[in-house]
C-alpha cells in the first residue's frame, strides 16, 4: 500500500447465510482515481461497494480508508456506517421524499453539528456547483429523474468524503441521457479530484468514466486493469466474453507454437489466434474475436475463410453483417451494404484469443 | 432501527409482558385452586375434572363444527366476493368497498345481541315474517344458526386476504380465459381463484383459528338451548363448581392454546409462502375488470343480500330495540316508543365512565399502543438476526389466548406484581391487556407501513452520518406517518369493538362498553344493553367516517 | 301479588321516617354515644369501597343518602356479579386487602367466605333488629327480603291460567305441554348461582314436588337462563310465556315499566333470599364499613330499599308492601325465608354440587 492510496481492501469474504458472495477481494483505490466494479448480477459488485459502505456485514478481511481501519475481522474492528464517513450515490438516489431539496443536502451537516448560517453557504455551494441551486425549496417528487441524480450527489460530496461510492449512477436515467450523464458525471469527479468507486454492470461505462476497472465474477477478481488493458488484454474467455461484443466459436486445439495455437472449429474453420489456454492439442478450447476485427477480405489467405453472407444491417452509422459458417452465426462490422453471397472473411490472427 | 441497549429492553419488556401473563395462566391450570391460595398445590387434577366433563367434549366437539363450518361457508364466499369487488365491473364496487367491512368492527356481542331481537322467535323480523308468510323456518339458537353467522360475519376477512392477492394478479391470465369460453363465474372458479390459493389457505387456517376463539356469538345465541363451545365453557366454569375454578378455566384455556398456537405457527409458515406466491405473479400485475354482463346484477344482489343479513339485519334490531320499552308479539311498537334507555345510561355514572373509557382506550390508548407497537416494529425493522425471530414469535403468541383468559391473567398480574397493583384499578390495565392481546395485529400493520420505506433512504440516511436511533427519528417516523395515523384508526375501531378481555378486568375507573356490555347482558339489562350497544356502533361508526376521510386504506 | 295495586305509599312512609328518628333520638345513650364515635372515626377515613351485586341505579339511592348524612366518607361503589364478586374479592384479599363491604345475594358464597374467615363481627342496636335466621354471627348479616317467584307474560297468558302455587304451575306445564313447549324457562343452575341455590332449596321445602316439577319442566323443554334479567326480556317479548324461581324484586322494577309482566307468588310457598352484607376482615376503613353497615339495617336505610331500590325490606319494623312484614300479610306462613347459616354451604361440596347437577340435567335438559 503505497500513501497515495486511499481505500484498500484486503481479502474481503462475505456470506448471505452458506452462501458465499464475495470470496476474499482485494483492491485498491487511489487519491484521485476512479475504480469501477465491473461484472454480471450476482457477482458481488454491489455487495463489496456496500461492504465498503458499511451496510453489509463481511465476517473476513479488512477495509481501511486513508490509513484508518474501517473495519477489520482480524481486529475485531467494524465501524457503523454512520463513522465512515463516506459518500454514497444510490442507484435509485434515495432522497428523502419528506425533506426539500434543500433539507436532503443539509441534513449530513446538521448531523455534524456544522453552524446553521455555514450550512446554508455549504449547501448553496454544492447545489450551485451541480447546477440545482434554483431547486432549493423543491421536494425531490418535483425533480426529474438527472434533477435527483444531482442532489444525490450533492448530498454525498457536502461534506468531503475521502472517497465516493457509486451504485449504479447511470442505470436509472434513460438511454439518450445516460451517455451525456457519464461524459457530465466523469468530467465532475475529475474537475473536483474526487477519488470515486463506481459500481455497473454496462462495460462501455466503465471504460469510459474509470481509471482502472476490476471485473468480479462469482464473489472473486477476475482481472483488473486500466480499460485499455481490459478490453485489449482479457486473460481469461471470461473477461473476452464480457467486454465488448464478439464472435464465439467452439473446437479442438489442432497445434500449438509458442504463443501462437491453431484451432479447429466445429464450424470447419481453422485459425490461428494467441494461445490463452495451457489445453493441449486434440483437448476443447474456444475462439475469441471482437466482431469490430473480423473483415471482409477480397480473396483466400490466412485465417481467411469463405462464408455465407446472410444480410447487412444498417447501425446508423455503420453496417453489421451476419454471416453463416456451418451452425454459427457471425458478425462483422463495414461502412457500406453488402448484398447476400459468398464473401470471403479474415480473422486476424493477433485478434484470435484462444481459451 | 434502534441501538442495541433500548433495543434489548423493548424487547426484554415484550416479552414480559407476553410470557407472564401465559405463564400465569399455564401455571394455574397445573394447581389444585387458586394460585394465590395456600391450600393450591401442584397436580393434574384440573384436567382430570374438565377431561371427566362430558360438557368439555361436547363444547369441544361444538368448537370443532363452528371453526370447520365458519372455514366452509366463509372461503367460499370471501373468495368469490373478493373476486367479483377486485376482478370485475360489478356496479357500485366504490361505494361497496366500505360497508362490506363493517363486520370486521362490529363487536359479536353486538351483533350476537341484534339477532337475538331481530331474529329470535319473537323478533322483529321474525314477527314480521310470520305476519308475512305464517312461520318462521329458522330458530336462531340452533347451533347451526351461530355456524351460519359466525360464518357470515367472518367473510370479510377470507375477502381482505384474497382481495390483495388477487389484486396483485395480471388480468391477462383471466382475459385468456374467458377468450376460451369461460363465464364470469367459471373464469373465477377455474383460474382466478385457484391462482390465489395459497392466500386462501392462509385465511383458511386463519378463519378456523378465529372460530376456536369466538366467545361473543355463541354466549349470547347458545345459552337458550344451551349450546357451548370452548370459550363459553370457560366462561360457564366460573360458576359451575358454586365457587370460582381458576384452575379449571386455566385448564380449558390451555387446551385451547394447544390447539391454536400451533395454529398461529402453521399461518406464519403459510403467509410467507402465499407472499412468495403473490410477489412472484405480481410482476406484470396489469388490471382491467372482467366484464360481467347481465351477471352483474346478480353479484350485486348477492352483495346486498349478505349485507342485509349480516349488517342490517342485527343493526337495526338494535337500534329498534334501545327506543321501545317492551317487544315481541302482539306489541304495538309505535305505544312503547322511549328514549328511557339513553336517559338510563346517561344518567349512570358508571354507563358514562365507560363511555369516556371507550373513547379515551380507543383514542389515547390506540395512540399509545401504535407507539409501542412502532417501538417493536423498530427493534426488528431490518435486522434478520435471532432477537428479530424472537421478537416475531413472541409477537403471534397472544393470538393463541383467548381474550377472556388473556383479560384474567393481566388482572392477577396487576393484582400481584406490587408496582403495578395501583395501576389495576386504573384504565391502564385494560389498556395493557387490550394492547397484549391485539398485538398481532397491530404489528403486522405497523410492519407493513415499515416495509413501505425503501431500506435505501435508510441506509443513504447511516451513510451521511446518522446514528441507527437518528434514522429512525429522522427518517424511517416521519416517512410511514400516514401509516401509523391509518393503524391508529384501526386500533381505534377495534379497541372500541372489543369485549371480552375487559370482562374480568372491570372495576370502578375501569369500565369499558364492551366488557359493561357482557356483564349487563349477565344480569339481564337488556335496554341498557342496546342503549349501550348502539353508542358503541356509534363509536366505531365515527373511526370508519374519520378513516376513510383521511383516506384510510382498511386493510392492506 | 296485585301488580295494579298501588306499590307506593310514600305520605305514609315519610311519616314513619320522622317516627323513626324521633325513635333514634329517644334511644339509649350509650348507644348513641357509640354511633357519634364511630361516625367520627368513620369521617376520619374518609372513604368506602363496597363490592355489590344490586344495580347502580338501586344501590345509588341508599349510597346518596348516605352521603348526605356523611359527606365526608366517599363511597366506590362496584356492580359486579355474584362469581365476580367473589373471584375478586378472594383474589384481591390475597395480594392485600378487598373492599370494606360486600354485598351479594349469592347467600352461599357470602357465607363460605364468612366461613373461611374473611369477615369481621359487628355488633349494634341495628343489627340487633334482625330475626334470628338473617344474622350469622354476627358477622353475615340479611339486608333484604326478595321473594322469589312465578314471572309470566300477562298479553300472552289468560288470567284463569296463571298459576298460584307450585302445583298450580306443575298442573299448567302437565295439562298444556305442547303450549308451553320451549315456552318456559328458569335459571340454569350450571350458571347462575342464585339459581342454584333456589333449586337446592326447592327441594328441601318439598322433595316430592320438586321432582314433579324437574318433571314438568323437562316435558316443556324449559330453557334455561344466567340471571332474571334475561329470562324478563324473554318472558315480555312473548318468546317465553313463563318464568320459574325469578327475582320478584326484579320483576317489580320492570314491572313499573312494561305492562307485559305479571307477578305470582306462589301462596304454598315462597321461597325469600336475602342479600348477605359482611365487613371485610382485611377492611381499610373499618368504621366507615360499621356506619355503613348500620346505616343500611337502620330505619331508614331499610326504608329507601323498600321504597326506592325496589327491594324488600328486611326489618321487621318497616312497614309496606314491599317489606317483609308487607308479605307476611299476604302469605303468611307460605314464606320461606332461606336461613343464613352454614346450611348453605352443603352444595359447595364439589361432589354434591356435581352430583345434583347431574340428577337436574338427566330429568330437566333430558341428558
Amino acid at each position: 500500500m503505497t500513501d497515495k492510496t486511499i481505500l484498500s481492501v484486503d481479502n474481503l469474504a462475505l456470506s448471505y447465510g452458506s452462501n458465499p458472495i464475495l470470496k476474499g477481494v482485494s483492491m485498491q483505490l487511489k487519491r484521485g482515481e476512479v475504480v469501477s466494479l465491473l461484472g454480471p448480477s450476482g457477482s458481488g459488485k454491489t455487495t463489496l461497494l456496500r461492504a465498503v459502505a458499511g451496510l453489509e456485514q463481511p465476517h473476513h478481511g479488512s477495509v481501511t480508508i486513508a490509513g484508518r481501519a474501517i473495519y477489520d475481522a482480524a481486529a475485531n474492528i467494524d465501524i457503523p456506517a454512520e463513522k465512515r464517513d463516506l459518500g454514497l450515490v444510490f442507484q435509485s438516489y434515495a432522497l428523502w421524499p419528506h425533506k426539500t431539496v434543500f433539507d436532503n443536502v443539509a441534513y449530513p451537516l446538521k448531523l455534524r453539528k456544522v453552524a446553521q448560517n455555514e450550512i446554508v453557504q455549504r449547501v448553496h455551494a454544492a447545489l450551485k456547483n451541480l447546477g440545482l441551486d434554483h431547486l432549493a425549496e423543491r421536494y425531490p417528487h418535483q425533480l426529474s429523474g438527472g434533477q435527483q441524480q444531482r442532489v444525490s450527489i450533492a448530498r454525498a460530496l457536502v461534506y468531503n468524503p475521502p472517497v465516493i461510492l457509486l451504485d449504479e449512477p447511470l442505470s436509472n436515467l434513460d438511454a439518450k441521457m445516460r451517455e451525456e450523464a457519464r461524459a457530465w458525471l466523469r468530467n465532475l469527479i475529475v474537475e473536483m479530484q474526487l477519488s470515486a468507486l463506481v459500481v455497473t454492470h454496462d462495460q462501455s461505462e466503465a471504460m469510459a468514466m474509470s481509471d482502472r476497472i476490476l471485473l468480479l465474477n462469482g464473489g472473486v477478481i477476475e482481472q483488473q486493469g486500466t480499460p485499455t488493458d481490459m478490453y485489449g488484454q482479457p486473460q481469461t474467455y471470461f473477461v473476452a466474453d464480457f467486454m465488448g461484443s464478439n464472435n464465439i466459436m467452439t473446437g479442438r486445439i489442432g497445434d500449438i507454437k509458442g504463443g501462437e495455437a491453431r484451432i479447429d472449429l466445429d464450424n470447419g474453420i481453422s485459425v490461428w489466434g494467441l494461445r490463452r489456454t495451457n489445453a493441449a492439442i486434440g483437448h476443447e478450447a474456444k475462439a475469441v474475436i471482437r466482431v469490430e476485427q473480423a473483415r471482409l477480405a477480397d480473396a483466400g489467405g490466412h485465417n481467411r475463410t469463405e462464408v455465407d453472407l446472410v444480410t447487412s444491417m444498417f447501425l446508423g452509422d455503420r453496417y453489421e453483417y451476419v454471416f453463416h459458417a456451418g451452425k454459427d452465426l457471425l458478425r462483422s462490422w463495414g461502412t457500406r451494404h453488402e448484398a447476400p453471397g459468398k464473401r470471403w472473411l479474415e480473422l486476424p490472427g493477433d485478434a484470435v484469443w484462444i481459451f | 432501527m434502534l441501538q442495541t441497549l433500548p433495543r434489548r429492553a423493548v424487547v426484554a419488556l415484550l416479552a414480559l409482558s407476553v410470557f407472564f401473563p401465559l405463564g400465569l395462566v399455564i401455571y394455574q391450570s397445573v394447581l389444585s385452586g387458586p394460585f394465590f391460595m395456600p391450600a393450591a398445590k401442584l397436580s393434574l387434577e384440573s384436567f382430570a375434572f374438565i377431561f371427566d366433563d362430558p360438557d368439555f367434549w361436547s363444547a369441544a366437539k361444538n368448537t370443532f363444527a363452528v371453526a370447520i363450518g365458519m372455514s366452509v361457508i366463509a372461503i367460499p364466499l370471501g373468495a368469490i366476493l373478493a373476486f367479483i369487488m377486485v376482478r370485475t365491473d360489478l356496479p357500485g364496487r366504490k361505494w361497496l368497498e366500505t360497508p362490506i367491512l363493517i363486520p370486521i368492527f362490529v363487536s359479536p356481542v353486538v351483533l350476537g345481541f341484534g339477532y337475538v331481537v331481530s331474529l329470535g322467535p319473537v323478533g322483529f323480523f321474525s314477527v314480521w315474517f310470520q305476519e308475512l308468510f305464517g312461520g318462521v323456518p329458522w330458530n336462531i339458537y340452533s347451533l347451526a344458526s351461530i355456524i351460519v353467522i359466525a360464518g357470515l360475519t367472518h367473510v370479510p376477512h377470507v375477502y381482505l386476504y384474497s382481495s390483495s392477492a388477487l389484486r396483485n394478479l395480471g388480468s391477462d391470465v383471466e382475459e385468456a380465459a374467458r377468450l376460451s369460453g369461460a363465464s364470469p363465474f367459471r373464469v373465477a372458479r377455474d383460474v382466478s381463484i385457484p391462482m390465489v390459493s395459497p392466500a386462501l389457505l392462509y385465511v383458511g387456517v386463519l378463519v378456523f383459528f378465529l372460530g376456536f376463539e369466538i366467545f361473543g356469538l355463541p354466549l349470547i345465541l347458545g345459552d337458550p338451548e344451551g349450546h357451548l363451545v370452548l370459550t363459553t365453557y370457560l366462561y360457564k366454569l366460573t360458576n359451575k363448581l358454586g365457587t370460582p375454578s381458576y384452575h379449571l378455566m386455566a385448564a380449558v384455556a390451555t387446551c385451547i392454546i394447544a390447539v391454536t398456537f400451533p395454529l398461529v405457527l402453521l399461518q406464519r409458515a403459510l403467509l410467507k409462502n402465499a407472499q412468495r406466491f403473490v410477489s412472484m405473479k405480481g410482476k406484470s400485475a396489469r388490471q382491467r375488470p372482467l366484464m360481467l354482463g347481465p351477471w352483474k346484477w346478480l353479484a350485486f344482489g348477492l352483495i346486498l343480500a349478505w349485507l342485509f343479513i349480516t349488517v342490517v339485519v342485527p343493526v337495526s334490531g338494535i337500534a329498534l330495540r334501545s327506543v321501545v320499552s317492551s317487544w315481541g308479539q302482539g306489541v304495538n311498537l309505535l305505544e312503547v316508543l322511549t328514549l328511557d334507555h339513553f336517559h338510563a345510561v346517561f344518567e349512570e355514572n358508571t354507563m358514562i365512565r365507560s363511555i369516556i373509557n371507550s373513547v379515551l382506550i380507543g383514542t389515547l390508548g390506540g395512540a399509545l399502543a401504535v407507539g409501542g407497537y412502532l417501538a417493536i416494529g423498530l427493534t426488528t425493522h431490518r435486522k434478520n438476526d435471532g432477537l428479530s425471530r424472537f421478537v416475531d414469535y413472541i409477537v403471534l403468541t397472544p393470538r393463541a389466548i383467548p381474550g377472556l383468559m388473556a383479560g384474567l391473567a393481566v388482572f392477577w398480574v396487576f393484582l400481584f406484581v406490587p408496582f403495578l397493583a395501583p395501576l389495576r384499578s386504573t384504565l391502564f390495565s385494560v389498556w395493557f391487556a387490550y394492547a397484549v392481546v391485539w398485538l398481532a395485529y397491530g404489528m403486522r400493520l405497523i410492519q407493513s407501513a415499515l416495509m413501505q420505506v425503501g431500506p435505501e433512504l435508510e441506509e443513504a440516511g447511516r451513510l451521511v452520518g446518522a446514528s441507527n436511533a437518528r434514522v429512525s427519528r429522522d427518517i424511517t417516523v416521519p416517512l410511514v406517518r400516514n401509516g401509523l395515523l391509518g393503524a391508529w384508526l384501526l386500533i381505534f375501531m377495534i379497541f372500541e369493538r372489543e369485549y371480552s378481555t375487559g370482562v374480568y378486568l372491570l372495576s370502578p375507573g375501569t369500565e369499558v362498553i364492551g366488557a359493561q356490555i357482557v356483564s349487563l347482558w349477565a344480569s339481564g339489562a337488556v335496554d341498557v344493553v342496546a342503549a349501550l350497544s348502539l353508542i358503541n356502533m356509534a363509536l366505531v361508526g365515527i373511526g370508519l367516517a374519520v378513516a376513510l376521510r383521511f383516506g384510510v386504506k382498511l386493510h392492506d | 301479588m296485585n301488580t295494579t295495586r298501588r306499590r307506593f305509599q310514600r305520605g305514609l312512609l315519610a311519616g314513619l321516617t320522622i317516627a323513626a328518628l324521633n325513635a333514634t333520638v329517644g334511644m339509649a345513650p350509650a348507644l348513641a354515644q357509640s354511633t357519634a364515635d364511630l361516625a367520627a372515626a368513620a369521617q376520619k377515613e374518609g372513604k368506602l369501597v363496597i363490592y355489590g351485586v344490586t344495580d347502580n341505579e338501586q344501590a345509588n339511592h341508599l349510597i346518596r343518602e348516605f352521603r348526605s348524612m356523611y359527606p365526608a366518607i366517599n363511597v366506590e361503589y362496584s356492580n359486579m356479579s355474584t362469581t365476580e364478586l367473589y373471584n375478586r374479592f378472594i383474589s384481591e384479599s390475597a395480594a392485600g386487602s378487598s373492599a370494606d363491604i360486600t354485598w351479594s345475594s349469592s347467600m352461599d358464597l357470602q357465607i363460605k367466605l364468612v366461613n373461611d374467615g374473611y369477615a369481621q363481627p359487628h355488633k349494634s342496636a341495628e343489627t340487633a333488629k334482625l330475626p334470628d335466621w338473617a344474622n350469622w354471627k354476627n358477622e353475615a348479616f340479611g339486608t333484604t327480603y326478595e321473594p322469589i317467584g312465578i314471572v309470566y307474560n300477562k298479553r300472552l297468558i289468560p288470567a284463569a291460567d296463571v298459576p298460584h302455587s307450585h302445583a298450580d304451575f306443575i298442573k299448567l306445564l302437565n295439562t298444556q305441554t305442547e303450549k308451553y313447549k320451549g315456552k318456559v324457562n328458569t335459571y340454569d343452575p350450571e350458571k347462575s348461582g342464585v339459581g342454584f341455590m333456589l333449586v337446592t332449596q326447592d327441594k328441601q321445602v318439598n322433595a316430592a314436588s320438586f321432582a314433579e316439577l324437574q318433571k314438568a319442566l323437562g316435558a316443556v323443554q324449559v330453557k334455561v337462563q344466567a340471571s332474571t334479567g334475561t329470562m324478563m326480556e324473554r318472558i315480555a317479548s312473548g318468546e317465553n310465556l313463563i318464568g320459574y324461581n325469578l327475582n320478584t324484586a326484579y320483576a317489580l322494577t320492570r314491572a313499573k315499566k312494561d305492562p307485559s309482566i305479571g307477578i305470582v307468588l306462589p301462596k304454598d310457598y315462597t321461597l325469600v333470599l336475602s342479600r348477605v352484607m359482611f365487613i371485610a376482615r382485611k377492611a381499610k376503613n373499618p368504621n366507615a364499613a360499621k356506619l355503613w353497615l348500620d346505616f343500611v339495617l337502620s330505619k331508614k336505610g331499610q326504608e329507601i330499599i323498600a321504597s326506592k331500590a325496589d327491594l324488600y325490606a328486611i326489618r321487621p319494623d318497616v312497614e309496606g308492601d314491599t317489606t317483609a312484614s308487607g308479605l307476611k300479610k299476604e302469605l303468611g306462613d307460605a314464606l320461606r325465608p332461606v336461613a343464613i347459616n352454614t346450611g348453605l354451604l352443603t352444595y359447595l361440596d364439589q361432589a354434591k354440587r356435581l352430583e345434583f347437577l347431574k340428577q337436574w340435567n338427566s330429568t330437566v335438559k333430558g341428558k
